[in-house]
């Protein structure tokens, strides 16, 4: 088969997505969903998608999202049916909790604790996400289609529920040592549960080569302990004296630390991108589409990571630039001093309905046009780098694939809508 | 019409393969149709009438058409002449019928979800809010009051340091007052009044026991008595554990609300307002009860309830009474009704009581603040 996509039996990916439609598109959306009090959110998320995949091309072939914005909201009317009740309980009793037990302090321990409390809470929704998240890719895939052929998730969402729950458990009690080995096994366990047609994908290599995408987070952990040790160094700086109130000290010490504290951070951030797109790298480079397709993938970490620093920055000064328009607008009718009293004993809302009508139209444009742009500017741009920088191999067994039968799944991903735990796109 | 020369990709959706076929328009049993001819098969036909177009679509290679909404196959035709004459001939390319089993589970699921969230709403969380608000520590309230007090003078009225006024002669003449309105009363916490030198015109409670009164408020009342009767009615918030109950009702609602409007742009403000809404309904069942919570105090400690009339009078002069929409988002019932109660309450004539301040404990109550 003669293609302007394939060389040497290898079929390389083409993204078609451009910036000016897929404004439009998510303008209308977001319009649309503030209209309709979120409404619409369900058919917003669907055209968006419908937009990603289509622009998405191996071997020039685009995918097809073939998901409806109808059967999105029907899972989700299920989900709220299953979930209103316990989330609504779940939260009463989160608040009693807090309040009968650690309320009030302003003691450091008091902060902590609260802390630690709210964490623990979250815990007890945990399997309820993990739940969510596996069945949320189990229906994208099965309305993912390439070349006709569907792609299909094995039902198996609580098998995925209690590893995830062990393998994060041992990540955070080897202080994320054990990062890679819960990226590679859970990765695994979606893997090799889905198949594109008749044919099953698979999951290869082991969980230590992923530890070479941790690099830069040793680095930002080793310039964390050197700063710190460092900024401890100086005699005049120790425990005593920082106790003591000795304000030059306290100063030195702060001096020091807050550069390496600043620079850590930055360089953690970086750690984060790096491996996350460096174990995708690895993860697809060990991948396998039945017994001989495989996959090469090279998505440049520094560039991913310019693309979110840069993108988010591009993002906050257009979302500023319409915070201004709206505000001169404001201006113009009279609409300056725009501020909520507090009512409490019969001070009523003294404000004009129409000065409130427009601060909530602007607080909703901002936030709505936020993420217009951040779609525009980051998540479309990242995704462009990943699906241009990622090749099939062995395509030609590609034509052998059957299809598969369709997974009807009324719920769709209603859990994960409903417990906000969605997919990025 | 075109000719059979146009070359199009098909994807019968049975095999990932790729084919490369001829389409014509035709007539097909009587209707104008694609015929679809691949070298060494049966040519397939395709009536225009059954043809769709996926939409919200990326490519640009062509357009994408589909047999009814379902089918698998998919034929991808170059944009060109080809495609205007396709998009010309075929009326149905964007419609997607709803089936009537769909709209059907969607009412049922959609009646399950509404009720599931008025359960838990309007019934669950009120009912275990007012129970689970008695089963607090009484010092845990008072606690976490102070905290919230200390937040609102930083985060509310903007001050860094205390508000609270402690002018000795004036905490004296609010400690007579609060005395004489407490008399007997069977309160769930010891009641910590305030006054906190600012010029709003205002009164609250929060948890356990707290009471703050806005210097506002007293240099806006003409006599004693107006104060004590809006000291009565927080005594009244106090006494029904009010300030923990909604904290605690809309911790749980605004989960609720959250999930069912999502995080749209500004999903927020929306759950706001909702929240407030529904709330509020609430809240003023809750205002009213500290209304009569406070007529039955001043007729018990011998006071007239005319002049707290008098005072929610003095408000709705101020700032106008909120009726229609801006009384269900705010959370008091409206103050002409509320006056009326007042007076129709008072058991006292306002010419023969004993005041609950001499005219030197006012002065020394109004100076309060220094």
């Amino acid at each position: 088969m003669a293609n302007a996509f394939q060389r040497d039996n290898e079929l390389s990916f083409v993204y078609r997505g451009k910036k000016g439609p897929l404004f439009r598109l998510s303008l209308v959306n977001t319009i649309l969903t503030v209209l309709t009090l979120g409404l619409y959110r369900f058919w917003a998320k669907t055209r968006v998608r419908s937009y990603f995949w289509s622009a998405t091309a191996p071997g020039g072939d685009p995918l097809e999202y073939t998901g409806n914005g109808l059967e999105k909201l029907l899972g989700f009317l299920i989900a709220v049916a299953f979930l209103a009740i316990y989330l609504g309980m779940f939260q009463l009793f989160l608040s009693f909790a807090g309040l009968s037990l650690f309320s009030g302090g302003t003691k450091p321990e008091d902060m902590v604790f609260r802390v630690l409390f709210a964490q623990a809470s979250l815990l007890a929704l945990l399997p309820f996400i993990f739940y969510a998240q596996y069945r949320a890719r189990r229906y994208i895939l099965s309305r993912t289609r390439w070349r006709g052929i569907r792609f299909g998730v094995e039902a198996a969402a609580w098998g995925y529920v209690w590893r995830a729950m062990g393998h994060w458990f041992l990540v955070v009690i080897s202080l994320g040592l054990l990062l890679p080995r819960k990226t590679f096994w859970l990765e695994k366990y979606k893997i090799d549960r889905t198949w594109y047609g008749d044919t099953r994908l698979a999951q290869g290599g082991s969980w230590p080569m992923l530890y070479r995408a941790m690099r830069h987070i040793f680095i930002a952990v080793g310039i964390l302990i050197l700063g710190v040790v460092w900024a401890f160094w100086d005699d005049s700086v120790s425990i005593q004296s920082l106790s003591s109130g000795d304000e030059i000290a306290a100063g030195l010490f702060v001096l020091r630390l807050v550069p390496i504290l600043f620079l850590s951070g930055f360089w953690m951030f970086y750690g984060y991108v790096y491996y996350s797109v460096t174990s995708f790298r690895l993860l697809a480079e060990t991948k396998k589409l039945g017994d001989s397709v495989g996959f090469t993938s090279h998505p440049v970490p520094w560039r991913v990571f310019w693309r979110r620093v840069w993108g988010t920055f591009l993002t906050l000064i257009c979302a500023l630039l319409v915070l201004l328009a709206a505000s001169i607008i404001g201006a113009v009718f009279g609409f300056s001093d725009i501020s909520l009293e507090a009512d409490v004993f019969g001070a009523l809302m003294t404000l004009d309905p129409f000065e409130i009508a427009y601060a909530v139209f602007v607080y909703l444009l901002i936030m709505g046009m936020f993420g217009v742009f951040y779609i525009i500017f980051v998540t479309q741009p990242i995704l462009a780098h990943f699906v241009v920088n990622t090749r099939i191999l062995n395509a030609d067994a590609l034509h052998e694939i059957e299809q598969r039968s369709r997974d009807e799944m009324v719920e769709a991903e209603g859990f994960a809508d409903a417990l906000d735990v969605g997919a990025a796109i | 019409m075109f000719r059979s020369d146009v070359t199009a990709k098909y994807f019968d959706g049975q095999s990932a393969r790729v084919h490369m076929v001829a389409v014509t328009v035709c007539d097909h049993l009587g209707a104008p149709a694609l015929e679809i001819v691949q070298p060494d098969k049966p040519p397939l036909y395709w009536p225009t009438l059954a043809l769709r177009e996926l939409t919200d679509q990326a490519r640009d290679e062509g357009i994408v058409l589909q047999l009814d909404g379902e089918g698998e196959a998919r034929l991808i035709i170059p944009h060109g002449h080809a495609e205007d004459v396709i998009r010309q001939i075929s009326p149905n390319l964007r419609k997607r019928p709803v089936k009537k089993t769909m709209l059907r589970k969607l009412m049922f699921w959609g009646g399950g979800a509404a009720a599931s969230v008025a359960l838990i709403l309007l019934v669950i969380l009120p009912a275990m809010s007012d129970q689970l608000a008695t089963m607090i520590p009484p010092q845990r309230e008072a606690a976490l009051g102070r905290t919230a007090l200390k937040q609102i003078e930083r985060f509310m009225l903007g001050s860094q340091k205390s508000l609270t006024c402690t002018d000795k002669a004036g905490v004296k003449a609010l400690d007579k007052m609060i005395a004489r309105l407490t008399e007997g009363a069977d309160i769930p916490y010891d009641l910590n009044v305030q006054v906190f030198d600012h010029k709003m015109v205002n009164a609250f409670a929060v948890p356990g026991g707290n009471v703050v009164i806005f210097d506002g408020l007293i240099k806006a009342s003409d006599t004693p008595e107006e104060v004590a009767g809006v000291l009565a009615h927080e005594i009244g918030h106090v006494f029904h554990r009010d300030p923990t109950r909604l904290t605690l009702r809309s911790a749980g609602s605004a989960g609720i609300l959250g999930m069912v409007f999502g995080d749209f742009a500004g999903g927020f403000a929306t759950l706001v307002v909702t929240e407030r809404l529904i709330n509020a309904s609430y809240a003023q069942a809750a205002e009213t009860g500290a209304d009569v919570y406070a007529h039955g105090v001043l007729r018990k400690t011998g006071l007239p309830s005319a002049p707290m009339g008098d005072f929610f009078d003095k408000l709705k002069k101020k700032n106008g009474d909120d009726k229609g929409l801006m009384s269900h988002l705010a959370s008091h019932p409206n103050l002409a009704g509320r006056a009326k109660a007042a007076r129709d309450a008072s058991a006292v004539s306002v010419d023969d009581f004993e005041a609950i301040l001499t005219k030197a404990e006012w002065q020394d109550l109004r100076g309060i603040c220094g």
